[in-house]
């Protein structure tokens, strides 16, 4: 097999950090995403899970450090530009937009990144085909089109979380920044969860963060374990598991 | 479809029920009324000052009409840029904020332009008002006809009503909706709030200014009220009364409205208080307003038929 | 010179009603959470019950003492039979049902006192001025300084070195936390709504003999309490204070300059600094 030239990460921090006043949540990490992988963080409660999440979607800039998206340093651009540069996160406390349909929730993280905002105030929502077909795809990717005219209230909090996934996609990003997606879900709807996640490999490069170990062992390619803001191991999910300093931190701590 | 027949019917009969000049003012309190839901209702902004732009945009079309023979179309077109542009200036310092601060603020800043309006007595003719507005007759056209004036304002309600139902159909209606609902997941998708709160500023205050020109015109006079915090919150009350939830909560909380203080002020001089009372109760007891109350009793009906 | 210091004292003391009524306006709207459109409202009718209370007792100290109590009973029953059924209403209901009492309270004003203006002298104690060696300074306005100022104080007090206040301000900050630490929530928010009207009350009997009394003065000052609450941070009581005097003094000094535009520079003050600190003079982003 011909040899790929060394494939530089299309998601990479160097050197991150976040300081909060005196409580550094984030303390110097380097990570590197390779394109097409499912690349998960663990770590115990508070461990810097979230606001490295944050950090990447521009909720607040960094203290120091970089943030290489395709290799552009993308850190401090505000949280509205990056949906635009390719990324595209769903939150761990289901995010969505009650009072509209399954399909307009969709629809309007598809318009957002879409090709062109013409006729922003005067053409009529279903005349962007483009859009609309986005839409209707990310609900099918999460099994989700059936329900496109349900309130996003009206549905289960295990749908919800299907539809929490599906505007992430709807705006077919690079790279998909999942928050426990499983969070507050039955078995058998985390069984859903995780086919659909694993239906989703190869097809967009994605960062995971998660509780429920078997997730995470089913699903991921690498595995970065973050303790008190830094990164204490990093590898395949096998050398994690035997991993001691892994074990530690995990003492007396959550992993299910 | 039978919302826009039910209107085109009560605009030709209106004007056989009341006087002209009540149903016109009904129309100018509907526009006024349509220019805050799109912040209100739609966007989820309590702007609690939009009588900045209505009455900003009375005064300058006012001035022009009187010193300048203006005519009508220049001064509505006027007032629809004044209200825009002061608009523009209280919204950019207003978006900034949330919640309670954006609301003390959109007070604040209303506040501000009245004791201008109320000290610039050269220009506003202060307490008094600015009077002897002039309607010029144009294209030969009778605008001194109350009817004719009456024809004038509805077809521009109509026009207005539109408009507005192009705009919250269009990708910015379902984006201002999507900040109502969620306004960090609306930031994430990729979406630059506070600029498209702005817009819906502009929006809502054009719409505002064109109503301010239109009852300017309608009175003959631009009273310093028109700028005051009380007409403020008259358009949020009629909004809220007729519901925020829709396209025409606002028209019908402008019928509501202009038949409740025009029938109480011919009653009592201290009518207000009794508009104070009905504010209090509508709260306290009729939220969500007339449409809403409409809707529920059309599920109600629509849930006791089998289900298709 | 003389007639800029005389200003500054002017300022001083408008300055401090200027704190009084942001403090209470801040503490309603910091605890409760609600817009409180009528706070101009009370301080109108603390004037007038006054005005009242002196004609009736002839005692301008008793009047003192039982205006702001009776604008703090209002209060009470303002808080207990209407915004307590609100609290979950949502700011626009919020707003209609404050600014409609305003509307209310303001004609039941002009039915009761009538709709032209009335002045009121204060005592005879503080009738005339004092020599201050660069000018001739009113007893009333360094009265209503102190006065004004040791309720500012009074209040700052209660509410940093008492349970109770510390409770207070611990509602301004995270209501759950309060009423899961098995505090009658509800109690609070009266108390919290009281305290600011009687602050409201206090103010508009203090400025009776000073500036006279007329229908209007309630909405005039909501609007400035509102300025003062946006410059100092909602809930932040030094900053309350702080932009009520920054405002007082500035107000007094344009108009030694330039009286018709001394109330609209209030309102232009607020907006240059907002934009250049949206977060207001004190808060944090």
């Amino acid at each position: 097999m011909a040899q790929v030239l060394d494939m530089a990460a299309i998601l990479e921090t160097r050197n991150l950090s976040k300081s909060f006043g005196a409580l550094a949540a984030v303390q110097d990490v380097s990570l590197a995403i390779d394109a097409g992988g499912l690349h998960s963080i663990i770590g115990p409660n508070g461990a810097g899970k979230t606001t490295l999440f944050n950090l990447l979607t521009g909720t607040f800039p960094p203290t120091s450090g970089r943030i290489l998206l395709d290799q552009q340093d993308v850190a401090g651009t505000p949280a509205h530009r990056i949906a635009h540069l390719g990324l595209a996160r769903s939150f761990q406390r289901t995010n969505v937009f009650p009072a509209f349909s399954l399909l307009e929730n969709v629809w309007i993280a598809a318009f957002a990144t879409g090709r062109s905002w013409k006729g922003l105030l005067f053409r009529n929502t279903s005349q962007y085909p483009e859009a609309n077909e986005q839409a209707r795809q990310a609900l099918r990717d999460v099994g989700l089109i059936d329900k496109q005219n349900q309130l996003a209230r009206e549905i289960s909090h295990g749908e919800q979380r299907q539809l929490e996934l599906a505007i992430a996609l709807a705006a077919q990003p690079r790279v998909l920044l999942l928050d426990e997606p499983a969070a507050g879900l039955s078995p058998e709807e985390t069984r859903r969860m995780v086919a659909l996640v694993r239906s989703l490999k190869g097809r967009y490069t994605m960062v995971l963060i998660e509780h429920k170990m078997d997730i995470i062992m089913s699903v991921s390619d690498r595995i970065s374990v973050m303790h008190f803001g830094r990164l204490i191991a990093e590898g395949a999910p096998a050398e994690i598991q035997r991993n001691p300093e892994v074990r530690r931190a995990y003492l007396g701590g959550v992993a299910t | 479809m039978r919302a826009f027949f039910l209107i085109l019917i009560s605009i030709c009969v209106l004007p056989l029920i009341v006087r002209p000049v009540i149903a016109t003012e009904i129309w100018i309190f509907a526009i006024f009324g349509l220019g805050l839901n799109l912040l209100l209702g739609y966007t989820g902004l309590l702007s609690f000052g939009q009588s900045t732009f209505f009455g900003s945009a009375a005064y300058v079309a006012g001035w022009l009409l009187k010193h300048y023979g203006v005519n009508v179309f220049f001064a509505l077109g006027i007032g629809v840029g004044v209200g825009a542009l002061s608009a523009l200036v209280v919204g950019y310092l207003c978006v900034q904020r949330s919640g309670l601060y954006f609301i003390m603020l959109t007070f604040a800043l209303n506040q501000l332009f009245y004791f201008v309006a109320y000290q610039w007595t050269s220009v506003t003719g202060g307490e008094d008002g600015m009077q002897g507005v002039p309607r010029p007759e144009f294209l030969g056209l009778d605008f001194k006809d109350p009817l004719v004036y009456y024809v004038f304002v509805s077809v521009l309600f109509l026009a207005s009503l539109w408009l507005m139902k192009r705009i919250v159909e269009s990708p910015l209606g379902r984006i201002l909706q999507a900040i109502r609902e969620n306004e960090l997941r609306a930031e994430a998708v990729g979406y630059h709030v506070p600029r498209f709160k702005l817009l819906a500023f502009v929006i809502g205050g054009a719409f505002s200014g064109a109503a301010g020109v239109l009852y300017a015109m309608l009175f003959g006079i631009v009273p310093l009220e028109a700028i005051g915090f009380v007409f403020s919150g008259n358009v949020v009350f009629a909004t809220l009364i007729g519901g925020s939830g829709s396209l025409y909560g606002p028209i019908i909380g402008s019928f509501v409205f202009i038949w409740l203080s025009e029938s109480m002020s011919v009653v009592w001089a201290r009518w207000p208080l009794l508009l104070g009372v009905a504010f209090v109760i509508v709260v306290l007891f009729f939220r969500g307003g007339v449409v809403e109350a409409w809707h529920r009793f059309w599920t109600w009906r629509r849930s006791s038929k089998p289900a298709t | 010179m003389n007639l800029f210091l005389g200003q500054i004292l002017n300022g001083i003391a408008t300055g401090m009603l200027y704190a009084l009524m942001g403090l209470g306006l801040s503490l309603i709207t910091g605890v409760l959470n609600i817009p409180n459109f009528a706070h101009g409202a009370l301080f109108a009718v603390g004037a007038y019950f006054l005005v009242s209370v002196v004609g009736v007792l002839g005692n301008f100290w008793l009047g003192l003492l039982l205006a702001p109590l009776g604008v703090a009973l209002l209060g009470l029953v303002i808080e207990y039979a209407g915004i307590r059924r609100l609290y979950a209403a949502g700011h626009d209901y919020q707003l209609l049902f404050t600014f409609g009492l305003a509307l209310i309270l303001n004609e039941l004003i002009i039915l009761i006192w009538g709709p032209v203006g009335i002045s009121h002298l204060p005592p005879a104690l503080l009738r005339g001025g004092v020599d201050l060696g660069f000018t001739f300074y009113p007893k009333y306005r360094l009265f209503v300084m102190v006065m004004a100022g040791l309720l500012v104080a009074a209040t700052w007090l209660f509410l940093e070195k008492t349970r109770y206040g510390a409770i207070m301000r611990a509602g301004i900050e995270n209501k759950e936390m309060v009423s899961l630490l098995g505090i009658d929530i509800h109690r609070l928010f009266t108390v919290a709504f009281a305290i600011g009207a009687f602050l409201a009350g206090i103010a508009g009997a203090l400025t009776a003999p000073i500036r006279g009394l007329s229908p209007q003065m309630g909405v005039d000052m909501l609007g400035i309490a509102f300025v003062v609450v946006a410059l100092g941070g909602l809930g932040n009581l030094l900053g309350a204070i702080a932009a009520g005097l920054l405002i007082g003094v500035a107000q007094a000094v344009v108009a030694a300059y330039w009286t018709e535009a001394s109330t609209a520079v209030i309102f232009a003050v607020m907006a240059l600094v907002l934009l250049v600190r949206p977060q207001g003079m004190f808060g944090i982003r």
